[in-house]
């Protein structure tokens, strides 16, 4: 076995340097986040709300739709409408859009049955499915609840971490404003909508971050992004760039070449495989330290990055490594190294 | 050589007519899209391939400048140049939502006036901007069009990700279902006590959700709306029914695309789950990026030197000074390292991947490509793709 036959030689792991925190994560109770699928948004939200957790925080989180990804990061089933303790001090949640609805009505309606019966009418739920914008203002008003529920002398959910689930459905939240424009009068739904709209653009209490890949298509999709985002005025976090890969040498790298010419000579053909690996492993980290550079100058954000956790499943310990990543408490990158 | 799965793809290209790829973001869906279009192309067929995604790759792969809402022909000489003689045709388009919502409009509107009522409307114009939602009306109504055109043998639908994907095959009856409910009708016959009727427990509640949900002008312009939509619901209900026809076709083949890492799979299996729950069969799924080539032969390779001496013996290293000798040991470690990580990498998505796959019917190809050193860009790059898809010639 190729890994034995070298256990012996131990050589120091290479310098990363330590990279920048998120500077005071917590300040805002409303924690966005945005980015394309498949980029770990749900892994960097629950490695959030694991720190805050660790701080005595209370955080919730939030997603959106019906994924429930946060079952499988804590090992808890049943995640639904109500918040509800998944362990490690988080709690979560599923934003159901009917569900959220049913609430927004009791706020307004204020009798519970009726409420319902409204929202199951099947005739006003044709209506609802296909109105402009329905679904966003229940889901920010319900995202307004929850950030204003009180506990004691305290909130009871700080902070609210927000799965945004896809980019489209970030905007769409975001422009409400502009997308109803000329379409409703006054009256309270536009105090309504104009209240939401300030929550969400209010420095001091909202952030929205956005989490990408180091990959030379996100890299150009975030870039479309913030542009748009700072359109809307939004107040920005960090950028979040997930799985990095770690520089795989030090500056033994210098010798590939010439171990490569050996390798050939002496015929090592499994040497000249792990040859061929080291140099895509080198090429896929000169890559990404590329595009993080272009987000580095492009973009006026504090720039985090995560490390490449291998493996399918990530620990909740892994998680909670990264969480300390996150937000600077965690010097030591090795943990990350999972294999 | 082609495998058993390689050849189920193939039959696939060769006999269907529309080829729906579903998929979360991030997995290069459209890029196989693009690729299974190609290989169509490549053996005779006409084909179009219709792609959702803002980002202008498939156009750039496919060499087109600026792709738009309109249909693009791949040029011949082009073609030529990269698939050889007796190939068919490629074309693609990009949706745009609005674009082609109006013209959906136009389409089906009776006579102008109507169409221009419609148009104008601003609830009309805010709902075909609320586009997480009309993507899929539009993507139908691209992919109705397209088959009822004759114009194409093959169609290739890349589709948005996650649940709005699966919104393809609910949203042909939606407009249809909604201009059939009764709220349309209570929009229009405001002054029948209706919503006593509708709501018995709660008339005077309902009175006031409306002032609160929807203010007077909102309630106006949804009425105007609908008195113009109302006319287009034949219309709709023909298309909706026809859509219905077509994805359920065994002409139809839907397609799953897909990653092997954790979100990817999550996000996967919903879509997967919610095919089943909708008896759509999934012809295949095709894991990208699902393994690193080199690392495939697994830990032992004939030959190799077992020991770290015999290795360094053999690599004459000891002619090396000593710092330079101790930086080829620390290499040599790194390297084994490098190794084993790509090994346990392969090993960690072929057990999601057999997890996975087990959750799929029976009668699902399952193919499983590497992981490319570059991203694909070009027409012989497509080609190459689809190779790996559905076997070499």
């Amino acid at each position: 076995m190729s890994t034995v036959r070298r256990a012996s030689v131990r050589p120091p792991r290479p310098s990363t340097p330590p990279p920048p925190p998120l500077r005071e994560p917590f300040t805002q109770r409303l924690q966005l986040f945005t980015g394309k699928g498949g980029v770990g948004k749900s892994s960097v939200v629950a490695a959030l709300a694991l720190e805050a957790a660790a701080r005595g925080l209370s955080p919730l989180i939030v997603e959106l739709g019906h994924r429930a990804s946060m079952e499988g990061v804590f090992g808890h089933n049943g995640i639904g409408y109500e918040p509800s303790a998944v362990g490690h001090g988080v709690a979560a949640m599923n934003m159901d859009f009917q569900l959220a609805l049913v609430d927004y009505m009791t706020e307004h309606v204020k009798v519970k049955a009726i409420s319902k019966a409204i929202v199951e009418n099947r005739a006003l739920r044709g209506f609802f499915d296909a109105a402009p914008a329905v679904p966003e203002i229940v889901t920010l008003n319900r995202l307004r609840q929850l950030i204003e529920a009180r506990q004691g002398a305290g909130f009871r959910h700080n902070p609210v971490l927000v799965d945004l689930d896809a980019t489209g459905h970030a905007l769409m939240l975001l422009e409400l404003p502009s997308v109803l424009d000329g379409l409703i009068g006054g009256g309270p739904l536009r105090r309504l909508l104009m209240s939401l709209s300030t929550m969400i653009r209010d420095p001091q209490l909202t952030r929205l971050h956005i989490v990408t890949l180091p990959g030379e298509l996100p890299a150009q999709e975030t870039l479309e992004l913030y542009a748009k985002l700072v359109a809307r005025k939004v107040p920005l976090g960090a950028l979040i760039v997930n799985q990095v890969p770690e520089e795989p040498f030090g500056p033994e790298v210098e010798l590939l070449d010439d171990l490569e010419a050996r390798a050939r000579i002496a015929s090592q053909s499994a040497l000249l495989l792990e040859i061929a690996l080291a140099r895509r492993a080198l090429q896929r980290q000169k890559l990404a330290s590329t595009q993080i550079e272009r987000l580095t100058k492009a973009l006026p954000l504090p720039v985090i990055r995560l490390p490449l956790v291998l493996g399918s499943g990530i620990a909740v310990d892994d998680l909670k490594n990264l969480g300390r990543l996150l937000v600077g408490s965690g010097a030591n990158a090795s943990s990350a190294d999972a294999q | 050589m082609r495998t058993a799965d390689q050849a189920r793809v193939l039959e696939l290209v060769d006999s269907r007519r529309l080829i729906v790829c579903v998929g979360p973001g991030g997995v290069g869906k459209t890029t196989v899209a693009a690729s299974l279009a190609v290989l169509a192309a490549r053996r005779g067929k006409r084909t179009l391939v219709l792609t959702i995604d803002p980002a202008r790759r498939l156009a750039d792969a496919l060499g087109l400048d600026g792709m738009d809402d309109a249909l693009h022909a791949v040029p011949k000489q082009r073609l030529a140049l990269a698939l050889g003689s007796g190939h068919g045709e490629l074309h693609a388009a990009m949706l745009d939502t609005s674009v082609s919502f109006d013209a959906l409009i136009r389409r089906i509107g009776t006579d102008p006036e109507t169409t221009a009522r419609i148009l104008d409307n601003p609830v009309y114009r805010a709902l075909s901007r609320t586009l997480s939602r009309s993507h899929a009306h539009v993507a139908m109504e691209r992919v109705y069009d397209a088959v009822e055109s004759g114009q194409f043998d093959l169609i290739v639908l890349d589709t948005p990700p996650l649940r709005s994907a699966l919104e393809i095959l609910d949203a042909p009856g939606r407009i249809a279902r909604f201009l059939d409910d009764g709220v349309v009708r209570w929009f229009l016959k405001p002054e029948r006590g209706r919503l006593s009727r509708l709501l018995p427990r709660g008339g005077a509640a309902a009175t006031r959700l409306l002032g609160l949900l929807a203010s007077k002008k909102l309630v106006d312009n949804t009425a105007e709306f609908f008195s113009a939509l109302v006319h287009l619901k034949q219309g709709f209900r023909d298309r909706a029914g026809r859509m219905h026809e077509i994805l359920r076709a065994p002409s139809t083949a839907f397609v799953l695309i897909c990653a092997p890492t954790r979100a990817s799979l999550e996000d996967c299996s919903f879509l997967r789950d919610g095919l089943i729950a909708r008896e759509v069969p999934i012809a295949a799924a095709i894991f990208n990026r699902a393994f690193v080539a080199e690392a495939r032969s697994g830990d032992n390779v004939p030959g190799a030197a077992d020991d770290l001496g015999t290795l360094e013996a053999a690599l004459g290293l000891a002619e090396l000074e000593p710092t330079r000798a101790a930086l080829a040991k620390t290499l040599l470690f790194r390297l084994a390292r490098v190794k084993s990580q790509a090994v346990s990498m392969n090993r960690t998505a072929l057990a999601a991947i057999d997890a996975f796959f087990a959750r799929l019917p029976n009668g699902s190809a399952r193919v499983e490509l590497p992981e490319f050193e570059r991203d694909v860009r070009d027409l012989p790059g497509l080609t190459g793709l689809a190779a790996w898809i559905a076997g070499p010639d």
